[in-house]
């Protein structure tokens, strides 16, 4: 019986992909995917397209129309915003297993910040296009993705709010 | 940090276009195995994709398949190379006797028109058939020539598994590398780019699949109700044939039409199968292309046949077979470089109208 269990392993081992696997194990980690059952994270897993980039690097700029979700698998992100005198500001810096980019899932429109690459980043991209066909193809996975989504931007709102009403009238 | 805004490079992107099919000109009948190997992969790669997500290695999954497809057909090969040898001795020993009835036919026809025909026409409709029948005889010596042109395509069956073996192992490697060489800020695009090019192209492709293979089917069974000889290989030509657009159809009713009518030495015979053609054609319009088409790329029925002529007139055969795929991409990119301009220059995406409720 162990001999078996041995060989089945061994199997296993010669059969499984182990990039897939680490991708798979990697989207399982984040928040937005918790819910998702095996097959259905090899499915995203599939639609993902992965891409380094090097310090530096611009990822979209300030108002280019979004069409993908970023997640950041390994390295740092900044996000600035161009202030009025035409400098750019910092807002925020991003790290591994944190997304960014998640309007441009439901609605195209000018992306609000400059993501550049902070140091040498690898990022999965999820293009609008495929979420889509998640959605007409997969439901069960797109409502999952989408009803985590949805919490999240709640949250996000809910700290906005508490924010502006800790901020002293001017 | 970068701040500017870099604009579309409009004239490089034209000139690799150009370039790209000035090359594709010149190349001509050598890219025809990897446009056929290419189309066969996308065909499969929904199947690859399917098991992969299992988190199987692709390579064994690509490999399982060759080997169940060299299963099948050698299965198949079982079952119908002793049918087919029978067939072509059959066909052998029956050759004769059509010639005779083909020749007893024509000989038939002058009088039979003289029934139905003014007697003015009657010298052209002969000098025509005698015509007709000299040009037949030509083509019939020139056949051995004409088979003999076949074994270059013959090694197509092996060029083309070869090639789509590897198209398959390294499909998603390609296109990560597309993306990888792509530049940072323009990643958005590429994606955006692929994905309208799988999205038109993959459901043309599958489309056409479902067309050839329902198109072969409904004609075996017509034939073989009419009782006309060679059901299957007709069929099986009129399938491969509805590739090209409206050409299944056409081919179906003039060969079928023709050995029906040599068969039953009768016109209506004939007339019946290209009734069975027409009926397969709008029974195709009206109830395939719709479901097919509403996820494919829509082509302007001129721009449609403008493609055909000029791909015919340019690579030939092949010319025909890849011309729609070919405007479908062409269309994408088109489609594309608009949005772009639109996103880039003057942008005018909806957003959705502000809460009129604060936040609960």
């Amino acid at each position: 019986m162990q001999k078996l269990t041995g060989w089945l392993g061994l199997a296993e081992r010669f059969l499984r992909d182990p990039a897939f696997e680490d991708r798979r194990r990697f989207l399982k980690s984040l928040t937005l995917f918790q819910d998702l059952r095996f097959t259905e994270l090899g499915h995203l897993a599939q639609c993902m397209h992965s891409r380094v980039y090097h310090e530096g690097e611009s990822l979209f700029l300030q108002g280019d129309v979004g069409r993908a979700l970023f997640i950041l698998k390994s390295g740092k992100i900044e996000l600035s915003q161009m202030e009025e005198e035409g400098r750019p500001r910092s807002i925020s810096i991003i790290g591994p297993g944190e997304f960014f980019g998640e309007m441009s899932i439901l609605e195209q429109l000018p992306r609000s910040a400059t993501a550049t690459a902070a140091e040498r980043s690898e990022v999965l991209l999820l293009y609008r296009a495929q979420i889509d066909s998640i959605l007409h193809y997969h439901p069960r996975i797109g409502v999952s993705v989408m009803t985590r989504l949805a919490q999240l931007l709640s949250a996000r709102l809910r700290r906005a709010n508490l924010a502006l009403l800790e901020k002293p009238a001017s | 940090m970068t701040s500017e805004r870099p604009s579309l490079p409009v004239i490089p992107i034209l000139i690799i276009v150009a370039a790209g099919l000035y090359v594709a000109y010149l190349l001509g009948r050598t890219l025809v195995p990897f446009l056929l190997a290419f189309t066969v992969a996308y065909m499969v790669n929904p199947l690859v994709n399917a098991v992969e997500t299992r988190g199987v290695r692709r390579f064994h999954i690509v490999l399982s398949f060759y080997l169940l497809a060299a299963l099948l057909l050698y299965l198949l090969a079982q079952h119908l190379l002793p049918a087919l040898i029978n067939g072509t001795a059959d066909l052998q020993a029956d050759m004769p006797g059509y010639f005779t009835k083909i020749h007893n036919f024509l000989s038939e026809l002058p009088r039979r028109v003289a029934k139905n025909v003014p007697h003015a026409i009657l010298p052209m409709a002969e000098s025509f058939i005698s015509k007709t029948y000299a040009s037949c005889a030509e083509q019939m010596e020139r056949l051995p020539s004409y088979l003999m042109g076949i074994f270059p395509i013959l090694s197509l069956f092996f060029l083309v598994p070869f090639i789509t073996f590897f198209l398959l192992l390294d499909g998603p490697d390609l296109t990560a590398a597309i993306i990888q060489a792509c530049p940072g800020r323009h990643v958005e695009r590429a994606l955006h780019l692929i994905s309208e090019i799988d999205s038109s192209l993959g459901n043309y492709l599958r489309g056409i699949l479902i067309v050839a293979l329902a198109i072969t089917a409904a004609s075996y069974v017509g034939l073989w109700a009419l009782g006309v000889e060679a059901a299957a290989p007709i069929a099986l030509l009129a399938g491969v044939s509805s590739f090209v657009p409206y050409l299944g159809a056409i081919m179906g009713a003039l060969v079928g039409g023709t050995v029906a009518a040599i068969q039953f030495s009768s016109l209506t015979a004939g007339f019946k199968v290209v009734l069975l053609f027409t009926a397969i054609r709008l029974a195709d319009e009206s109830f395939l292309q719709p479901s097919i088409a509403r996820y494919s790329v829509r082509l302007h029925p001129l721009i449609f046949l403008f493609s055909l002529m000029a791909g015919g007139e340019l690579f030939g055969f092949v010319g025909l077979l890849f011309a729609v795929p070919a405007a479908c991409v062409i269309k994408s990119l088109l489609q594309v470089s608009w949005d772009w301009y639109l996103s880039e220059v003057d942008w005018k995406g909806t957003i959705a109208s502000p809460p009129a409720i604060p936040y609960t």
